[in-house]
Formats: C-alpha cells, sequence, structure tokens
C-alpha cells in the first residue's frame, strides 16, 4: 500500500498469497500506522492476533474497509515484533472498540499487554488461571493428570 | 443472568447491572465452553483440523470448513485446482446450511421471548435438512466433508430431485426441499411471526444500532446489514464461485433494530434458496470429477494467509501461518459470534431485562463458536 509506504519508508512491506497486504513496523510506529490506515478508510478491525516465532512475537492487526460498491477490497495487516515475554503493545481499542475482545483474548493466549485498554482482563479463561498463556509454543499444561474413566466390566 | 439461563443458547453469563427493571450496564462473560481449538489445531495435520472446525460453530459446520479448506488452498497458490463440480457441491451444501443456521436462528430469537411454537416449526424443517445433508455426507450435524481440492464425495443418485417435486418429497431431493420451502416454510413464518403484532411490538425499537457503530465495533453478516449497511462477503470479496450466481442482498434500515436483523434473516433465507436452485440447475447437467490432485501428504509452501467468507452469522476468517511442515504452524479463528457479542454493552443500557434476550436472540450467537 503506497500510503503506507510513503509515511513509513522503513516498514517491511509484503504481500500474502491471496493478495493481502502485510506490513511490519516497530512497536513504538504500529499505532500510527494503524491511524494510518484508519484514514486512509479501514473503519473495520477484522481480527487483532499474535502469532508466536519462538524468538519473537508478532502482533497482526487485520483491518479492512467496508466499502459497498468496492468488490475485491484486500486486507490490511499491520504487524509489530514483541520481545517473547512482557511484550507491551498500544492499544487500538479508542479507534476501534470491535477490537476489545480480540485484544483481551490475545493477552489471555499470549501475555501481551495493550496499554490503554479499557477492561484488560482475561477472557476465556478463568480471571484467577495461573497456568500462563496457552498458545505460547513453549506452553506446559501444569494441571494435575485427571483419572481415566474405566469403564466397570463384570468378572467373567 | 447466567450461565444456565435457558435463554442463552448454551452457557454464557451475562453480568447485568439493574434498576429496578431497567438495565444500566452489560457484560459478557465468555469462555465456558473453551477448548483450545487453536492449539489443538497446531498438533493436527491440514486434514485433521477439518472436523475440528465442525465443532466450532455447529449450526452451520459447512461454511466452517469451507472457511479452512480454502485458506489450505489459498496457502499452496496454483499448485491445487478445485474441479468445477467440486465447487458447485460446496456452494450447494454451504447455502442449504446456510437456511437451517437461520432457521435456528429465526426459531430460537422467536422461542427466547415468548412463543415457543415457531421453534417447533423451525425443528420440522430443520429435521428435513439433516435428512437431506445426512443423504450426502453420511453424518446429521458435523459432516466432516469437504476436502482440501475437492469433496468427499459426489452426490447420491437421485439427491437433487426434479424441479417439479413437492412437499412429498421435501426429505429427499433438494429440489423438493425447496419448493416446499418457499411455497410453504417462508410463507408460514412471515404469517406465524412476522406479521405478529405483539412479536413487532417486542423487537420494534430494541437494540438500535447504527451503520456507523455497527462497523466500528466489528459487527458482520445480518448484524451489519440490519443496520443497513450493504455488505456481503460473498458480493464483496467472492470466495468460491459466488460470483457466478445471481442474488440480492437485503439490508435493514439505518439505525436498524432487533426486527430488521430478523428481516434481514428471514429474506437471506429466500436469496439462498435462490442460489441453491442455480446450484441444482448445473449440477444436474454436468457430471465430473470432485477431487483435484493434491500430494499425498499436505505440505504447504511457508507462507501466510488470511481467508475471509461470509459464515451464517457473520464474517468468518482464519489466519494460517505454515512453516512448511505437515501442521500448521498457527490457527487464527476470527468467530463472527465472538465479535458480535461485543454489541452487548452497547445496546442492553436503557432496555428492560425481558429486552436483553431479545437483542442477544437477533444476535444470534453459538456458544461453541464464541468460545472455540
Amino acid at each position: 500500500m503506497d500510503f503506507l509506504q510513503e509515511k513509513f519508508p522503513d516498514a517491511q512491506v509484503a504481500t500474502q498469497v491471496n493478495g493481502d497486504t502485510e506490513v511490519l513496523v516497530t512497536k513504538d510506529q504500529y499505532l500510527n500506522a494503524v491511524k494510518a490506515c484508519y484514514d486512509a478508510g479501514y473503519t473495520f478491525c477484522s481480527v487483532v492476533s499474535a502469532i508466536d516465532w519462538k524468538d519473537r512475537i508478532t502482533v497482526v492487526a487485520s483491518l479492512a474497509r467496508i466499502n459497498p460498491a468496492e468488490v475485491n477490497a484486500r486486507t490490511i495487516h499491520v504487524k509489530a515484533d514483541l520481545p517473547r515475554t512482557g511484550g507491551r503493545i498500544p492499544s487500538i481499542v479508542a479507534l476501534y472498540p470491535g477490537a476489545n475482545f480480540h485484544e483481551r483474548e490475545t493477552y489471555d493466549m499470549y501475555g501481551v499487554r495493550f496499554e490503554g485498554h479499557p477492561n484488560h482482563r482475561r477472557i476465556l479463561l478463568p480471571d484467577n488461571w495461573q497456568g500462563g498463556h496457552p498458545l505460547l509454543k513453549d506452553f506446559v499444561d501444569k494441571r494435575p493428570k485427571r483419572p481415566r474413566l474405566v469403564r466397570y466390566r463384570y468378572a467373567e | 443472568m447466567g450461565p444456565q439461563h435457558p435463554s442463552t443458547h448454551g452457557v454464557l453469563r451475562l453480568m447485568v447491572k439493574l434498576d429496578g427493571e431497567t438495565v444500566t450496564a452489560c457484560d459478557p462473560d465468555v469462555g465456558y465452553l473453551h477448548r483450545c481449538f487453536e492449539k489443538l489445531a497446531e498438533g493436527k495435520t491440514y486434514p485433521q483440523v477439518i472436523p475440528f472446525t465442525d465443532r466450532t460453530d455447529y449450526i452451520g459446520p459447512m461454511l466452517n470448513e469451507l472457511c479452512f479448506v480454502e485458506a489450505t488452498e489459498k496457502l499452496f497458490g496454483e499448485a491445487i485446482t478445485v474441479p468445477e463440480r467440486a465447487q458447485y457441491i460446496r456452494v450447494l451444501v454451504s447455502e442449504i446450511n446456510r437456511i437451517g443456521s437461520h432457521l435456528l436462528a429465526l426459531g430460537s430469537m422467536a422461542m427466547d421471548i415468548g412463543a415457543v411454537t415457531p421453534f417447533l416449526y423451525c425443528w420440522r424443517d430443520k429435521e428435513k435438512i439433516y435428512s437431506l445433508l445426512e443423504r450426502v455426507t453420511g453424518t446429521r450435524m458435523l459432516y466432516n466433508y469437504l476436502r482440501v481440492g475437492g469433496v468427499r464425495n459426489d452426490l447420491p443418485e437421485g439427491i437433487i430431485g426434479d424441479p417439479s417435486d413437492g412437499e412429498d418429497k421435501a426429505d429427499k431431493t433438494f429440489w423438493g426441499f425447496i419448493n416446499y420451502f418457499e411455497s410453504y416454510v417462508y410463507p408460514q413464518w412471515v404469517a406465524l411471526v412476522t406479521d405478529n403484532r405483539i412479536f413487532q411490538w417486542r423487537t420494534q425499537g430494541v437494540g438500535c444500532l447504527s451503520s456507523a457503530d455497527a462497523i466500528a465495533y466489528g459487527a458482520s453478516g445480518p448484524v451489519l446489514r440490519g443496520s443497513g449497511v450493504k455488505w456481503d462477503l460473498r458480493k464483496n470479496l467472492p470466495n468460491s464461485i459466488y460470483d457466478r450466481f445471481e442474488f440480492d442482498i437485503p439490508v435493514g434500515k439505518e439505525n436498524g433494530d432487533c426486527f430488521d436483523r430478523w428481516l434481514v434473516r428471514q429474506e437471506e433465507m429466500m436469496q439462498s434458496a435462490r442460489i441453491v436452485k442455480q446450484a441444482l440447475k448445473w449440477l444436474a447437467e454436468n457430471p465430473g470429477e470432485i477431487q483435484g490432485k493434491v500430494p499425498r501428504i499436505l505440505k504447504p509452501p511457508k507462507g501466510e494467509v488470511y481467508h475471509r467468507i461470509e459464515g451464517a452469522r457473520g464474517e468468518i476468517a482464519c489466519y494460517v501461518v505454515s512453516d512448511g511442515s505437515p501442521n500448521p504452524y498457527k490457527v487464527k479463528w476470527r468467530s463472527p459470534c465472538f465479535t458480535n457479542l461485543q454489541l452487548m454493552p452497547k445496546l442492553c443500557p436503557g432496555h428492560k431485562i425481558a429486552d436483553v434476550v431479545a437483542i442477544l436472540g437477533s444476535i444470534d450467537i453459538v456458544l461453541g463458536e464464541v468460545d472455540r
């Protein structure tokens, strides 16, 4: 996308196999890049998620345009790399209220903190969950093993 | 309210703050059905993930399969081509599924606000859809029917039927069902519920959502269209072969209420029936291959893909990352219900507690998909 290339000359722009645009920016530019997309008409936040690459975590905000007259409008994925533990990134809920649950889920599953989120809690796992963040690649399930149910058989 | 309140379609807890009978705040508490499908998918091969996608939105599972299967095909790029007949079969089963899903959405919403009879009529007709798809796929509910590169098996003999088939063949042939649906089921819904004055009193002016808010809150599907935004990914970002079919997009009015969302779903069923008829006409004349050539072990090249399709409840999308191994490196499931549920805190305040149930019904959530 040209407008992102102009504003962030050192951002890495790539194209996915289906034509979507990927923009990798630094953590500090992330919010500005999202704002630039918002101003360019990408007012629909499809999803916010993250990818655990084992040495870093990439946060992905997938933004789309909703214009009824337009056919085949592709999505923009704004990405930012974070350290594996204790990663912090600005929240985009002020721009996209629809990103609220997705950011909470990303925190829940990857442990990425979103600064400025209005309700920064776990969402799918219980609030008092102590077992870590399940979608990290090195997650170990520390819960005690449940006894396997064995069907009672009559002695022959 | 919840997690066992009968109107919540599963196990959802709504934390509702009340002033007398009036709701002042509402916060959905989800996660009771959480299975971490995304973590499970990382340990499975691509074909093994398909049955898991069925279990997210179990009311319209074909559309979930379609999303994941097409995303995998996209990862392969040009290497996999899907035969035309398989594409038509995919559209056929997806649209039949959409009709079934909307029937249940309408039935359960009517039941939530006190009309129990329509729910039973909805199951009478949904049962026919189950029987039809059982003959095609072998399973009634969780189909595991679509394959990367095609579909598992061709349609059984005689299931397409004849355009003159009537009500007596509604659970035996697709034409029979569509004719029965258009001539009997749809007019019955309109007469029984939509034109019902009590129903209109309960839903009109309740849960009004402006189109700007709908887009900002990430709403999609009938909720977005109910607010007057003419946006349907089947038209605006056509996947599969949806660009070959003729159909309209029903929309509600600006600032749409529960009744508009109801109308959108009701009209969408008729549009799906239109698509099904076109697909049936093509399928009756064109026999052929149903499975394209795929490698024995599916190892997509390294890459990422984000694939969005129009599901029954809204935009289903999945973000698949491949590292070149037989297992997906990451699967992210964007479920429409999870996103649409964010509207509850926005829509509920100011209404009575009984309206919360109507709003929840009009958003039409499936908890299997919310919690994944």
